[in-house]
């Protein structure tokens, strides 16, 4: 199967500077729409880096007149994140793998059997997530406080898990169904159990889904500030969300000190989707049934 | 789907509605008590002064209070001011509360008070230092049932704050009545300073309730504004609508972007000589770059009808304790301390110090604004708290749309004022 | 080769009888195992979940302060609803939220995805740039926000640069301008999300059909309206359930930057029913507003999916 080359040294010339144009297109489009898109983001950085009487004076819109790198110093010891920020990852990884985990097993036995009831099941777990979960808070701090876990960290990883997975079941369902079910039917032949085929078979599949929503998930979770007000008391158990809006005043809020914080709060989430994104690449193999 | 599993499935799900609706009642709406009392164990203090300054002479108070004592301790817990304001009742009425916390006194602790839920301080009142506070302070701090549960420590004040190099600047001074005021702010806008700024905009839009309060002490006095927010006028009172009409005198100048700003911002452009004066409460020096805190000054809220006897806002915060708390003897202890004129200066002192203590030999920090603003307060003969501290903090946004309505739309004055006594009446009622 | 992923979409089922009564287990029928996989993530959101959402939805039929014991009063709340000029609003508000800042978020996800699929270099950059603001705090969202939309913030400054001084206004403060002023950083943190939705599914379609078309002679809308879209239905019902979910979730932006104001014309149905319950303290009204919310969104997403599901089975 070779490419018929047609070509005269003109044209290849012509194909090589046409690719070389997009190219420079693609990169001038997209990096456009990123410089638009972190605008914002950059008034964060350079509000960090003021001091609290350049703000005051000037105005928060105003060109910095100062440059300080005491605020992050400042967020990280006073302002108790970096306690916030291992509770932060106390509470998310185990809520992202037990959530996905528990997710990915309650999808797989939704799409993958003929199980009675299993449509209104799943309907029934994403409509857990269709209530707005501001009117969920009261009852679920009396029911911690009943379970008596109230204002403990394993209360804030059981709501969001309880939270969370409905919508992980429902999405992964989407990402199953679409494996062909010859796959399956093989490994059953082979004498694999459920178990087996969840493990070996349907998970490696689905694992560009699972890194989308593993970088998803870590975000929402780690960027949660509801639940943690809501089970949590005690300001040492606090993850960074909510230490970062404990940097506010009652009347007055230094803004560079909460603008330092909120760019350390960032750099995990950060860090963990640039990690997950490369797992895009690998597609849909349908290479074992050929 | 075959009749068996329906029938059983609907049995279930009767079963489970019966239970549930057996066990919702209690669940989530029950205010169990605890009746456990123990003398030993750390008090724990739920703050929410979460400002660094704050906080940081919170601790100082804490470790300054255990050192005095030879047993016992405080845990002290900082939570951001809005959480601790939407946390407070289910604080109060969980199993394990808090034992104390930071609070304002008048109809807002009340509220609480009257549902049983604070400890009765009256022992705790009979301490040497807090028989010498005011006969005011002692009637705000008690509550409808004639007992005390407050414990009041600092208090700020209210006026028209503005820079003296400014004023110096553009050739003003102070003015003493409403009619001088309003040809200061003639004069301002013919220099083309917009001469009243205001910080109601973003997330502080109760900044403006100041206005109103002011402008109702100062034409109806203190007595029927403390009432109107307790619900024993209506909104579309006539004399209410004196007090917009008065307001209107003066609605031009204000800052076009008044609504559009919070006052921190306000702050900023008051500072740089945008705008000229603002009616605000002393924690806005806070928001002052340190090099402009000696050039603040401020004047009171003009007279308008000098027979009404004089008032002022006030501000007053303290501490009040859960009544299902384990620890009332350590509790007592630790509001006594706090009561005492030491442990208010050292407050005052690692704070922003704007603010005066309660306690009649305290040292305040004797800066010029703070010895002017304490005799400020002691020439009136009414203190008001603020609009959400004298009514509640459920009728505050009440008045923040209809304010800010009235501010951009000031015809519309009528149809603001049936919609705030409705929306009122939904509050006063529930 | 293209045969087998059109078959791909459907589960055969070559099953011999379905079940009757209690689940009697065939080897190939849900074995009990499988059960356990539904029953203990579904267990887990009845506690957290179901259970505090029953109380919820019985706390809207009373009249609750936080504090003292609920009344109950039945319907009262619904009927208060009705007769609500800010409800009205905030439903009408809520269904254009829904309709400007879904579409548009559907719409520039899917864009951006497109744009952004295929591998080569510094695409990790420009993803990495727009999923950023999905995971800037709120806090500082909300402040750099307000900077921009400030009387004398970036935006009427970069108006005033441009020559277009009259367009100036105070965005968030003006009762014309607030909705749509908000709706501009729901969408700036909303599309980096539903672009990485996008770009799952795009990895998700086999590159075969692609060259099938190519080969074929098929132009790049071509490719674009007979495979991508067709072949992107899965990610789409995904996509509408969390575009619902979070537009009548969307709660958090409004509020940081106006609170359901000036005088309610950036009010939501959430921003109303948080005000209530939790500012108001009338957590009945609020919980009744919750249901309501509930409700819509619920019939949004079961009314799609149903039809989803009968068109795939």
């Amino acid at each position: 199967m070779t490419t018929p080359h047609t070509s005269s040294s003109t044209t290849s010339a012509a194909a090589l500077r046409r690719r070389r144009l997009s190219t420079a297109g693609f990169h001038a489009g997209a990096g456009a729409l990123s410089l638009l898109w972190l605008l914002p983001i950059a008034l964060v950085l350079v509000t960090s880096l003021r001091s609290f009487d350049d703000i005051a004076a000037h105005g928060l819109g105003s060109r910095p007149q100062s440059f300080t790198l005491g605020n992050f110093k400042q967020a990280w010891v006073d302002g108790g994140q970096q306690r916030a920020l291992i509770n932060s990852l106390a509470v998310t990884v185990p809520c992202v793998v037990v959530t996905l985990a528990l997710a990915a097993m309650a999808a797989f036995a939704l799409s993958r059997y003929e199980m009675p009831l299993r449509r209104s099941l799943l309907l029934l777990m994403l409509g857990g997530n269709l209530l707005p979960p501001q009117i969920l808070l009261i009852p679920v701090s009396r029911l911690s406080e009943l379970m008596g876990v109230y204002d403990t960290l394993p209360a804030l990883i059981g709501v969001q898990v309880g939270f969370g997975v409905g919508f992980y079941v429902f999405v992964l369902h989407g990402f199953m169904r679409a494996i062909p079910a010859e796959i399956q039917q093989a490994a059953v032949v082979d004498g694999a159990g459920p178990w087996q085929i969840f493990r070996r078979i349907i998970l490696p599949l689905t694992r560009p889904a699972l890194a989308a929503l593993s970088a998803l998930s870590f975000t929402w979770i780690f960027n949660d500030l509801l639940w943690a007000i809501t089970v949590l008391r005690s300001d040492s158990k606090m993850p960074i969300t909510a230490a970062l809006i404990g940097l506010q005043g009652q009347y007055v809020s230094m803004w560079n000190v909460i603008a330092a914080g909120s760019v350390i709060a960032a750099a995990p989430t950060v860090a963990v989707f640039l990690r997950f994104q490369r797992h895009f690449v690998a597609g849909l193999n349908l290479g074992a049934v050929k | 789907m075959t009749s068996p599993q329906t029938s059983r499935r609907r049995l279930l799900a009767g079963a489970g509605a019966a239970g549930t609706a057996a066990l919702l009642g209690g669940c989530v709406t029950s205010t169990s008590s605890s009746s456990t009392t123990s003398s030993e164990g750390a008090v724990s203090l739920q703050s929410n002064l979460s400002a660094p300054q704050a906080k940081a002479a919170m601790q100082d108070l804490v470790a300054a209070y255990k050192k005095s004592k030879k047993k016992g301790s405080v845990d002290l817990n900082t939570v951001a001011a809005e959480t601790f304001r939407t946390q407070l009742p289910t604080y109060l009425t969980s199993a394990n509360p808090p034992d104390v916390y930071t609070w304002y006194p008048g109809s807002v602790a009340d509220a609480y008070a009257r549902k049983n839920l604070l400890l009765a301080l009256d022992e705790v009142w009979t301490s040497p230092d807090l028989r010498r506070y005011s006969k005011a302070l002692h009637t705000l701090c008690t509550s409808s049932s004639g007992k005390k549960v407050f414990v009041p420590t600092t208090y700020y004040w209210w006026g028209m704050f503005y820079r003296k190099s400014n004023f110096a600047k553009w050739g003003v001074s102070p003015p003493t009545d409403w009619d001088g005021f309003l040809d200061l702010c003639d004069k301002l806008k013919s220099k083309g300073v917009a001469p009243i700024g205001l910080g109601a905009g973003g997330n502080t839009a109760w900044v403006a309730s100041a206005w109103f309060d002011y402008l109702d002490i100062r034409i109806n006095g203190a007595p029927f504004h403390r009432e109107l927010l307790a619900g024993k006028h209506r909104f579309d009172d006539p004399a209410v609508h004196k007090v917009f009409d008065r307001w209107k005198e003066v609605l031009p100048y204000f800052d076009p972007n008044g609504t559009a700003v919070a006052f921190q911002d306000a702050t900023t452009a008051l500072l740089n000589g945008r705008s000229g004066m603002m009616l605000i409460g002393t924690f806005f020096a806070d928001a002052a770059p340190k090099d402009a805190l000696d050039d603040i000054d401020f004047f009171r809220f003009p007279v308008i009808d000098p027979k009404i006897p004089l008032a002022e806002e006030a501000p007053t915060d303290g501490y009040f304790a859960s009544a299902r708390t384990g620890h009332r003897e350590q509790v007592f202890d630790l509001l006594r301390y706090l009561a005492g004129a030491q442990a208010q200066e050292i407050y005052l002192k690692g704070s922003s110090g704007t603010a005066l203590p309660c306690h009649p030999d305290a040292k305040d920090t004797g800066t010029p604004l703070v010895t002017k603003g304490r005799k400020h307060i002691e020439e009136a003969a009414e203190i008001t708290q603020f609009f959400n501290r004298d009514s509640s903090d459920a009728l505050q946004p009440t008045a923040d749309a209809a304010l800010t309505r009235f501010i951009a739309k000031p015809k519309e004055i009528n149809s603001i004022l049936t919609n705030w006594q409705r929306d009122a009446q939904k509050i006063w009622g529930a | 080769m293209a045969a087998l992923t059109t078959v791909a979409r459907k589960a055969p089922a070559p099953a011999p009888t379905p079940p009757r009564g209690r689940r009697a287990a065939g080897p190939r029928r849900t074995p009990p195992v499988v059960l356990a996989f539904v029953l203990v993530p579904l267990l887990a959101e009845a506690l957290w979940v179901f259970w505090p959402a029953l109380q919820g939805f019985y706390l809207a039929l009373t009249s609750w302060d936080g504090i003292s014991a609920p009344r109950f009063v039945g319907l009262g709340n619904f009927r208060e609803m009705i007769h609500d000029d800010i409800f009205r609003t905030a439903a009408l508000d809520t269904a254009l939220w829904l309709l400007l800042f879904g579409g548009l978020s559907a719409l520039l996800g899917l864009a951006t995805a497109l744009l952004l699929q295929q591998e080569r270099r510094g695409v990790g950059f420009y993803r990495a740039a727009l999923f950023l603001p999905v995971v800037f705090s709120l806090v500082a969202t909300a402040l750099v926000w307000q900077a921009i939309y400030q009387p004398d913030g970036v935006l009427n400054q970069l108006l005033q640069a441009a020559g277009l001084g009259s367009l100036r206004h105070a965005w968030l403060a003006d009762q014309d301008t607030a909705l749509y002023a908000v709706i501009v950083p729901a969408l700036w943190r909303q599309i980096g999300y539903v672009m990485v939705l996008y770009l799952a599914g795009l990895k998700g379609i086999d590159p075969v059909l692609y060259e099938a078309a190519k080969v074929d002679g098929a132009g790049r809308w071509q490719r674009l309206r007979h495979i991508t879209l067709p072949q992107l239905r899965g990610v789409n019902a995904v996509v509408l359930s969390v575009i619902v979910i979070d537009s009548l979730r969307s709660f958090d932006v409004v509020w940081s930057l106006t609170r359901g104001g000036p005088y309610h014309s950036s009010e939501l149905l959430s921003t109303y029913m948080y005000s209530t319950a939790f500012q108001s303290l009338r957590l009945g009204y609020g919980s009744a507003l919750a249901v309501v919310i509930f409700l819509m969104a619920f019939g949004v997403i079961a009314s799609y999916l149903v039809r989803a599901f009968q068109e795939a089975d």
